[in-house]
């Protein structure tokens, strides 16, 4: 029992990463609409912007939830860095293209590459960390719950969660998040009743690339951090994406928590005797979404924006 | 005369081949002052070609069908393994078994994984066939990483014999091998290149076969149905045309050329290791796809040949010293650049088809006019 407990604190952790993922590439899905396979490429390079950042700004003083403020500005850093580097990717290499969605899903492979390329020249390709001393397992909840849980993975739930209530306020209660949600829907009416839907589209790469980018200084933060760890999860996002409903950015969260979650039970599989190791977990993962895609291409949430 | 010149050849075309032909005297001549050692040459002709092999295969699947396919490095992978795992002496399930019989194993392997990929993902949109395929391409090199007990796992399979290894003559050669003309020695050759020679001819049977083959079911048709549906689906269907069973015919078939490409690779290279079943391969092969000309054969292989230049290119010229940035990246940023300038600039490739869709009878018979 307590082993379960542990996974599905593993899985709130892990799926806090991949909502931060999913909810851009659902967002660019629907507003832009293409799959971009350069995704998971903005998360690694959020991740090494907030390393270069924290470099500079790590040596700040006082600490939030076991993390220093350093780490946080380093965060917001590599949130801009990255919203930067997607605004100027869509004005430079996509939105001058005249062609279809495979078209773009072909570039965005190409712009996959040319990130991943500048980030492995530059840093090389070692495993890099946060210079941030690792702490034990919280004593309240290994004594009480049997559940080994760091500071360091409440920090990274706390800080998911405050971003998803700040873009869940923004699409609720701002003109510019009504705005959004009119665009994702039907950009051609959006665009005759008024709406500026160029400006619209920016804003969902600055919002969606911002997201992926704290996705991946998370994920660098839990794990590691080296050039392939953007595209590598890339796939287990667009599960996550797939399963929620493409362009519903809940539907996004909700598929993120359920293949984060089951990403980290799959240790159960090989604790009740099936021979499917831990190594399966993006696997499992894969072979879920072609299921859904095949049984319920809309996604568990459909519609809803 | 008739105004439509179909049967010459087109300035770009002249351009093309005037610019291969350079680089092949270019090499040729690098060769010959000793700069580049024969072997490795051929060895990198074979290389190409193998290249040009997994392109004719994706050209079937996108070219022809218009399907989305990022698993050839599954498929490339499954044929290398499937004749690794039966020849290899280091292989953990068998090993021993005679290259020719091991090709269809290969094969037959890669069979199988087509139609289970095929069938779930072929009815999809475009765009979710992209992802499904790629996500089950690496449930496949996943598969192959952990089940050590038969893939021998992140180690790789070592100890494949060459292809020729066991046949009567060619298998029995020694060396150094010497050329013997009425009984005067005349040059003789290491065994090195021996062995890449062979390769080299083995490898332009199989492209050379496999482009005969593409050609005749291309202009059959079976190979119009096939445009038709890449154009526009409903109306194949509208015409009774059952498009999922084409479809998966041409999958099988693409897939079965990819296979025959990795059973190459591993009695080229020797060794096989799940690194080879990266998604930077199927990428690779998109990139000389849409680079050479989706759907041209001709375009595949200029595709494949450019791969292999860019791959040894950016090792020669980080050797050297002369750039400031790893091999690795700059190949990396060299075809994602590729990439974007080809969707920008030139859509349809260097060499999109053409006279490739034209029946040869049609051209003759405008000649003799």
């Amino acid at each position: 029992m307590a082993q379960i407990l542990q996974y599905l604190a593993n899985g709130l952790v892990f799926s806090s990463i991949i909502i931060l993922g999913s909810i851009g590439l659902s967002l660019v899905y629907s507003i832009a609409d293409f799959a971009n396979f350069a995704h998971g490429d903005t998360m690694t390079l959020g991740a090494y912007g907030a390393l270069v950042a924290f470099g500079v700004f790590g040596g700040l003083g006082g600490t939030v939830l076991g993390l220093p403020i350093g780490f946080f500005i380093a965060l917001a850093v590599g949130m801009a860095l990255a919203a930067v580097v997607a605004v100027l990717t869509h004005i430079l290499v996509y939105k001058p293209l005249d062609t279809d969605s495979i078209g773009l899903l072909i570039t965005s492979i190409g712009v996959a590459f040319v990130y991943r390329a500048v980030l492995q020249a530059s840093f090389g390709t070692d495993f890099l960390q946060y210079d941030i001393r690792r702490s034990g397992p919280i004593p309240v909840l290994l004594d009480t719950l049997d559940v080994a849980v760091t500071q360091r993975d409440v920090a990274i739930i706390v800080s998911a969660a405050v971003l998803v209530v700040a873009l869940h306020l923004l699409l609720q209660r701002t003109t510019l998040g009504r705005k959004m949600r009119a665009t994702a829907d039907n950009p051609d009416l959006a665009r005759v009743s008024g709406i500026r839907t160029d400006r619209v589209i920016l804003v969902m790469w600055v919002v969606g690339s911002a997201l992926a980018a704290a996705g991946g200084v998370f994920l660098a933060l839990y794990s590691q951090l080296d050039p392939r760890i953007g595209f590598n999860i890339l796939l287990v996002v667009f599960a996550a994406v797939i399963l929620g409903g493409i362009g519903s950015v809940y539907g996004a969260m909700l598929g993120g928590l359920l293949i984060g979650m089951l990403h980290e039970l799959t240790p159960l599989l090989g604790d009740i005797g099936l021979p499917i190791s831990n190594a399966y977990a993006p696997a499992v993962a894969f072979v879920i979404m072609v299921a859904v895609l095949l049984v319920r291409p809309r996604g568990i949430a459909g519609d809803m924006t | 005369m008739s105004t439509l010149d179909v049967g010459g050849y087109s300035p770009r075309e002249k351009g093309v081949a005037g610019l291969l032909g350079a680089l092949a005297a270019l090499l040729l001549l690098a060769v010959i002052t000793g700069f580049l050692a024969p072997a490795y040459l051929l060895y990198l002709v074979g290389l190409s070609a193998m290249y040009m092999l997994l392109s004719m295969g994706l050209n079937v699947q996108w070219g022809y069908g218009g399907m989305i396919n990022f698993s050839v490095a599954a498929f490339f992978g499954l044929g290398a393994y499937g004749t690794a795992l039966l020849t290899a002496s280091g292989s953990p399930i068998s090993g021993g078994v005679s290259p020719i019989v091991a090709l269809f194993g290969g094969l037959g392997l890669a069979a199988v994984l087509a139609v289970i990929i095929g069938y779930p993902t072929l009815k999809l949109r475009d765009d979710y066939l992209a992802i499904a395929s790629l996500g089950l391409a690496e449930v496949v090199r996943i598969f192959i990483l952990n089940e050590s007990q038969w893939t021998a796992g992140s180690a790789g399979l070592t100890g494949i014999p060459l292809f020729f290894s066991d046949w009567p003559v060619l298998g029995d050669l020694t060396y150094p091998y010497v050329f013997n003309v009425g009984g005067t020695s005349l040059f003789y050759m290491s065994q090195s290149v021996v062995t890449s020679a062979l390769n080299v001819v083995l490898v332009t049977v199989i492209v050379a076969a496999v482009y005969l083959f593409l050609r005749r079911i291309h202009q059959s048709p079976w190979g119009r149905v096939l445009r038709t549906i890449r154009t526009d689906e409903d109306l194949a269907e509208t015409l009774g045309k059952n498009t999922f069973a084409f479809k998966m015919q041409a999958f099988v078939i693409g897939s079965l050329i990819m296979a025959l490409a990795g059973v190459f690779y591993s009695h080229l290279v020797l060794f096989v290791s799940p690194q080879d079943l990266q998604p930077i391969t199927t990428f690779y092969v998109w990139v000389a796809v849409i680079l050479g000309g989706t759907g041209s054969d001709r375009g595949a292989m200029l595709g494949g040949f450019t791969i292999v230049a860019i791959q040894q290119g950016t090792r020669f010229m980080t050797d050297t010293g002369a750039l400031p940035i790893g091999a690795a990246p700059l190949r990396l940023m060299l075809v994602g650049l590729l990439i974007i300038f080809i969707v920008r600039l030139r859509p349809e490739g260097i060499l999109p088809p053409e006279r490739e869709l034209i029946w040869p009878d049609s051209l003759g018979g405008g000649r003799n006019e």
